[in-house]
């Protein structure tokens, strides 16, 4: 395939899962770190960029999740899923409620005039970036990224 | 009486052998009809091996997944297709018709394979 092959890249089945499912990885990665920093250095623009990341990853996770499941019904037809694979959905599920989650928390802090972000966000990011982290491993092992050899 | 008993040793031994040989064949027909062929594609390290198979009509194929990723074989003309195949899990298929098979598999597209059917 043609790296510039438009036609190619988007007809194809187990593609665009694969591409899109980076922008949420560092985009939560990358909020969840300026977040902390923001927290230890008491920075309003680190605190803002922190905010803008974790939306942004929380909006993305939408059409990965859709991508994802129509990977498993187009390329597997929707077969049973057991081992790796399994593991993988669940993670996938877990990490993108983690991240809407720490999403709303900051969101509603935004919204609300004169509203601190709770302190229970930060275990809970610590959390939601070791979800991602596993996901993001089996998700290597199974395209052969992260596999042997 | 000597010399009969020798006749008939010999003859006994003549209608074995003729008898044996005879049935011989039609043994090794027969089991051949009842068991077709099997031969087997290793899966491994995203390869299949070997990636081109050359085997007789009515020969029975089976694909083995040796490595830690799980794998499918599929036919790209649809003439077969295996479920998701996890470690050591094994697919097969009997090639009943003369033709090319190219297969690969679909969690890894990359991945390919051919079975010439002779």
């Amino acid at each position: 395939m043609h790296p510039f092959d438009l036609k190619a890249a988007l007809l194809a089945k187990h593609a665009q899962h694969v591409v899109l499912i980076h922008f949420p990885i560092a985009l939560f990665i990358a909020g969840v770190a300026f977040d902390f920093v923001a927290q230890w250095t008491r920075r309003q623009f680190l605190a803002a960029a922190a905010y803008c990341n974790l939306l942004a990853a929380a909006v993305v996770t939408v059409p990965v999740l859709i991508t994802g499941i129509l990977a498993w019904q187009w390329q597997l037809e929707g077969q049973r899923l057991k081992g790796i694979l399994l593991m993988h959905l669940v993670l996938g599920c877990a990490s993108s409620a983690m991240i809407w989650v720490v999403s709303l928390v900051h969101l509603r802090a935004k919204r609300a005039p004169g509203a601190v972000l709770p302190g229970y966000r930060l275990p809970l990011e610590a959390v939601g970036v070791g979800l991602v982290t596993l996901t993001g491993h089996l998700g290597g092992f199974l395209s052969g990224v992260n596999g042997p050899g | 009486m000597r010399r009969s008993v020798c006749i008939a040793v010999l003859t006994t031994t003549l209608l074995f052998g003729a008898g044996t040989i005879t049935t011989g064949p039609k043994n090794v027909l027969a089991s051949a009809q009842q068991k077709p062929e099997t031969t087997e594609v290793k899966i491994d390290n995203f390869s299949f091996g070997p990636a081109t198979l050359t085997v007789p009509v009515g020969t029975s194929v089976t694909w083995t997944n040796r490595d830690d990723i799980p794998h499918t074989v599929v036919s790209t003309d649809g003439v077969f297709k295996s479920k998701v195949l996890d470690t050591d899990e094994k697919f097969s298929f009997t090639f009943s018709k003369a033709g090319t098979y190219p297969y690969f598999c679909s969690i890894h597209p990359k991945m390919t394979g051919k079975v010439v059917v002779q």
